[in-house]
């Protein structure tokens, strides 16, 4: 038995005149309807594909015309003051951006070695039988709401380094040079110290996962050919699954930071909100996104309204700096390499 | 296919009496099994191989030549639920107990695979990463060993103006004998050979032929191979398994004129397989 569209050819082929005129009509007929459906397909998947371009356009430019009262009355001073007055309107957004750019760099400190250590551990030297209970208890992790690592944060493990992290880091700090006004001031429990661990926990999955998952793409011929010439693990790991995997570790580690300079809930329930920027990692401060999580409801004035929107789309900016900055660099490194 | 018939009626190995004078045993490969989990991959293979000779094993696919290579340098070890029971000696040395340190018997032994596997790293790093890893040598020193493989695998000329260069960049043949030299400038005392030319073009082919050629005088040679041709121009031994039993081992001019064993003729003749 032949497919049934070539039977169809032959046929056509040997019929002829009046009935193979008759079988063409009915064939184009048919595509036709097919025509109609391909087309009707190609401008649902376009205009999909439009949609996205037109709400990310849009709320570019809400977060431009409703900030635009807040940057026409501080002008570039926004950007260079740590001010935050409501009472007498006086709005700048230094604070906010040193406090999310702070929490954010701790984060990523803390998060990227450990997060490639657990998934070197994961792909490379974990027994079989325990690759998938730790690999699911991490994607629980990455699962948790944001709200219930605020609770714990606050009521927890804020707490907890108040009472022992913190006077331990004092003590030791305190004598060094430059490292005592990084952690100078009170113990608070709550401040950019504490935020950056949180979400330092909060990025580990992502970080964790998806370096799992490009170490685990590393063909295995290529691993045998370095240990065939002798490595250890350690140096397979360092000279061969690093390299190859670069560019995909990177783009986990992009992931994990915008998470980490967008996350509002969990930081603003453990960074103190306060508008001040100080050298201190112990004192309370403020981020973008909890500025505006914590006082979009008070904002009466309209220039309080503008001044948060601003900060929006500030942060807007720096994400996408952010991501445009991890582009750039994986196109040097693919252009390196090929 | 007259398989099961034959295996009754024939011994299991035909060893043919073979003239050993003047030749080192090199590895030898006793009483060898090997298991994947419960499946049993290999059935007491007993072996030698000889030093400054070139040794193919040669089969049908899934047969445990492959299996067999990557005992020699414990490559198996990398996988969990595999194991090997048995005695295979190095120079008399163990390789199969625990205490050897896998390491430095894979510097020993070293390995070329089927498909080429450059590195992620310069042409130049490609094979200094090998020899840094168990020499401290001078930048001139290290220049003359880089050189030297390279001249060994027959890829200086084409590279020696690009050594900066991706390892990935070459050629699929150049980059199978960048992958050659690698392996040589280690210094290893045997080397394993897994289809290495099954991915390459005829000409590639002829070239890392008479690498191997080139190759015997200092090393110890093993090669896996599809290839009947190929087994027959550059090996000096062949051993003929089938389904995870050596059915046969000689020197190669006898195996392909006058084998011992029907099933080692089927195969040869492309009778199966």
């Amino acid at each position: 038995m032949q497919p049934a569209g070539r039977r169809d050819v032959v046929d056509l082929a040997l019929q002829g005149g009046a009935a193979a005129a008759g079988e063409a009509a009915s064939r184009s007929k048919a595509l036709a309807r097919l025509q109609f459906g391909d087309a009707a397909f190609r401008h649902l998947t376009r205009a999909a594909a439009f949609g996205v371009l037109v709400i990310l356009g849009g709320v570019m430019v809400a977060l431009v015309l409703g900030s635009l009262p807040a940057l026409r009355q501080f002008g570039f001073g926004f950007l260079t003051s740590q001010r935050w007055n409501p009472v007498t309107e006086n709005f700048g957004a230094l604070a906010p951006i040193y406090g999310t750019l702070v929490t954010s760099a701790i984060a990523m400190l803390i998060a990227v070695p450990i997060g490639i250590l657990i998934a070197v551990f994961l792909t490379e030297l974990c027994p079989q039988w325990l690759r998938r209970p730790v690999g699911i208890a991490i994607e629980l992790l990455a699962g948790i709401p944001s709200i219930i690592y605020g609770i714990w944060g606050l009521f927890i493990f804020a707490p907890f380094l108040q009472e022992t992290v913190q006077p331990f880091l004092i003590s030791v700090f305190g004598e060094v040079p430059v490292l005592s006004s990084l952690f100078a001031g009170p113990p608070y429990g709550i401040g950019m110290l504490t935020a950056g661990l949180i979400l330092a926990i909060m990025v580990l999955p992502f970080i964790t996962s998806i370096s799992r998952d490009v170490f685990e793409a590393v063909p295995p011929v290529l691993k045998e050919a370095a240990y065939g010439v002798g490595c250890t693990t350690w140096e397979v790991v360092r000279h061969v699954v690093l390299p190859y995997t670069r560019v995909g570790v990177i783009g986990g580690v992009m992931l994990g930071l915008g998470r980490a300079l967008g996350e509002t809930m969990a930081v603003t329930f453990v960074i103190g909100n306060a508008h001040k920027v100080s050298a201190s990692l112990l004192a309370p401060g403020t981020t973008i996104s909890s500025a505006i999580a914590n006082e979009f409801t008070e904002a009466v004035g309209d220039l309080y309204t503008s001044s948060l929107i601003a900060l929006g789309l500030i942060l807007f900016v720096i994400t996408f700096i952010v991501l445009a900055a991890a582009r750039y660099m994986l196109l040097r490194i693919n252009r390196r390499i090929g | 296919m007259n398989l099961a018939t034959a295996t009754t009626t024939v011994p299991a190995v035909a060893h043919a009496p073979i003239d050993t004078a003047g030749l080192t045993e090199r590895i030898s490969i006793r009483g060898l099994n090997f298991y994947y989990g419960d499946h049993r991959a290999l059935k007491d293979i007993t072996l030698p191989l000889y030093a400054s000779q070139v040794t193919a094993f040669i089969g049908p696919s899934g047969c445990g030549k492959s299996t067999l290579l990557r005992i020699l340098n414990r490559m198996y070890d990398l996988y969990p639920n595999q194991r090997a029971e048995g005695h295979v000696t190095l120079d008399g040395e163990d390789i199969l107990s625990p205490k050897q340190d896998v390491n430095l018997l894979r510097a020993r032994i070293g390995m070329v695979f089927q498909k080429p596997t450059p590195f992620p790293m310069s042409i130049y790093e490609n094979i200094a990463f090998g020899i840094r890893l168990y020499e401290k040598l001078s930048r001139h020193e290290l220049d003359e060993r880089v050189e030297s493989a390279l001249r060994r695998a027959a890829l200086w000329d084409e590279v020696k103006d690009k050594l900066g260069a991706n390892g990935l960049s070459l050629s699929g043949g150049q980059q199978q004998r960048l992958c050659i030299a690698r392996t040589v400038a280690v210094r290893p005392e045997v080397i394993l050979f897994d289809e290495p030319c099954s991915a390459l073009d005829p000409i590639s082919t002829a070239k890392i032929e008479e690498l191997i050629d080139a190759l015997k005088a200092e090393y110890t040679i093993v090669i896996v191979t599809h290839n009947m041709q190929q087994a027959a121009r550059v090996s000096d031994f062949t051993a003929f398994m089938y389904l995870g039993e050596l059915i046969e081992f000689d020197t190669t001019s006898k195996m392909f004129t006058a084998p011992g064993d029907r099933r080692t003729q089927d195969y040869i003749t492309g009778r199966f397989g």
